[in-house]
């Protein structure tokens, strides 16, 4: 199990143990972490899972695929340099304590 | 001695009592009626549907896989292949990109409605059926009107029969088998006349897409434009049979969304967790591994229940109710994870407008059997017919 904290719109902190292999999307749904939507289902189809990673843990994910980076063009949120879809990020024990921020809209 | 042999009849017709025991006590079930193991809790679904590595769609992704469909598809392709089909496609059916569909599936609900008026007993098929073929065409941009190929009525009778399967030989049968025929000859040639005169829309565009310079493979072309058909009609179809079905048999759920369609989208999701028309798909094993004190091996094929995962009490309490105030997150009725359902949107757009118009005009309604015949097949469930008395 990884420890991952989301900060919700309202800054409210959850913090979720995830299995490894789950996707960040997949276990904030499973979890009720409201700020995540996960409309696709996962399939990086939506941009509804957008958040914000820490910037001091940038290098600990894996980079973007290009087709991450399109899907972004089309959050509902500002995109920051620090945005990912967190349907294409897959827990792993190197992102444990990491803290995810969630934007004030998914739609 | 329990067994769960998903070509049986019983199977068919209420699944969900074998998936408590399965969940309960057999986790990781080999079938041998399926030649299968079968993950049957939310986690270990949910789990292997991300882990497409070890889970592998590339030996085809039905529980009674079509020949040689496998590997030339979005659902029967592995990332990084899958990903580039899947990028070709997706863009039409994002849900910023559907709403100038919005007015003319009103218009194709209100028209298959207004052809019940003034009946007091009918299939609710003879709707949605209707509604689905002509939706899909106008989505996908399938030749209808004055340039139609076939008509409306084949096209979903092929649809439903291609994803059925044979209960005593639990495989294909011939009819299967001629409708999948069927199916292939009328998107090959639906892609022959779009790329003659080619024009904006998805077929058009699919049959043209390269990747990295290269033109797709022809089998790509012709099966997906037939899974996507397929699928279309056969899923959107059979769900709107189901969800008709919870509204027939659930009253009070009925009269709220009448009275306020704003939560027909809510009473839609619950319907996808509780009877998704997609019960079951299936995966290959590309290493050993060991679940619930099983060893599932290398080349196994492993089913995903998600019509299972739907019910499972750790995910979901009271998961045998129909709660239409549940909001059920992260439900597995579209399937999840790289392989989730390309048809999300358009499929929640569709029913919920479908059934804002059917609610003008039947607003009462109750089913009229209590049996129903349901349709044979490992993958799917929805019933065949559902005749609904008007009130």
């Amino acid at each position: 199990m990884t420890r991952i904290t989301y900060i919700e719109p309202t800054g409210e902190a959850r913090r979720v143990d995830v299995a490894d292999g789950w996707s960040l999307m997949q276990a904030a749904i499973t979890n009720s972490v409201d700020g995540i939507v996960g409309e696709c289902g996962g399939s990086c189809a939506c941009a509804t899972c957008h958040c914000y990673v820490d910037e001091a843990r940038l290098g600990d994910l894996p980079p973007p695929e290009p087709g991450e980076l399109d899907m972004l063009e089309n959050a509902a949120a500002e995109r920051r340099p620090n945005s990912r879809l967190a349907c294409q990020i897959k827990v792993s024990p190197a992102l444990d304590g990491l803290v995810l921020r969630l934007p004030a809209t998914q739609e | 001695m329990f067994s769960f042999d998903p070509y049986s009849p019983a199977i068919d017709a209420d699944p969900f009592p074998y998936y408590q025991r399965l969940r309960d006590e057999f986790p990781c079930f080999w079938s041998p009626e399926a030649q299968m193991w079968v993950l049957s809790r939310y986690a270990d679904i949910v789990g292997a549907g991300a882990d497409w590595k070890t889970y592998s769609s590339a030996s085809g992704n039905l529980m009674t896989e079509l020949p040689n469909r496998a590997g030339a598809t979005l659902g029967t392709t592995d990332p990084p292949r899958h990903d580039r089909l899947r990028a070709l496609i997706q863009h039409a059916f994002m849900k910023r990109n559907l709403e100038s569909l919005g007015e003319p599936i009103r218009a194709i609900a209100r028209g298959a409605a207004e052809e019940l008026r003034g009946e007091r007993q009918f299939d609710f098929k003879d709707f949605s059926a209707k509604f689905t073929v002509r939706v899909l065409m106008a989505a996908l941009g399938l030749p209808s009107g004055d340039e139609a190929l076939v008509d409306e009525a084949t096209v979903r009778e092929k649809a439903v029969l291609m994803v059925q399967s044979d209960p005593h030989t639990r495989a294909k049968g011939p009819e299967h088998l001629a409708a999948y025929h069927w199916m292939q000859d009328y998107a090959a040639r639906v892609i022959a006349l779009r790329r003659a005169a080619p024009r904006n829309d998805l077929i058009s565009n699919f049959a043209a897409a390269e990747i990295d310079g290269d033109k797709l493979d022809e089998r790509e072309v012709l099966l997906t434009t037939t899974t996507l058909i397929m699928a279309g009609v056969e899923s959107l179809g059979g769900f709107m049979m189901m969800f008709a079905l919870n509204l027939a048999d659930h009253a009070d759920a009925r009269r709220q969304c009448v009275a306020n369609p704003a939560l027909l989208a809510d009473a839609i999701e619950e319907s996808l967790r509780y009877n998704t028309s997609a019960q079951r798909f299936r995966r290959r094993l590309t290493r050993d591994v060991t679940l619930h004190g099983q060893t599932m091996r290398e080349g196994d094929f492993v089913c995903l229940a998600y019509g299972s995962g739907n019910r499972d009490e750790r995910q979901y309490p009271k998961a045998d109710a129909y709660d239409i105030t549940r909001k059920p997150r992260g439900h597995l009725g579209f399937g999840g994870g790289v392989h989730a359902c390309l048809g999300t949107a358009i499929a929640r757009l569709s029913v919920r407008i479908a059934f804002e118009e059917f609610h003008k005009l039947f607003p009462d309604y109750r089913r009229v059997h209590e049996q129903l015949p349901w349709m044979p097949s490992s993958t799917f469930r929805s019933p065949l017919v559902l005749d609904l008395a008007v009130q």
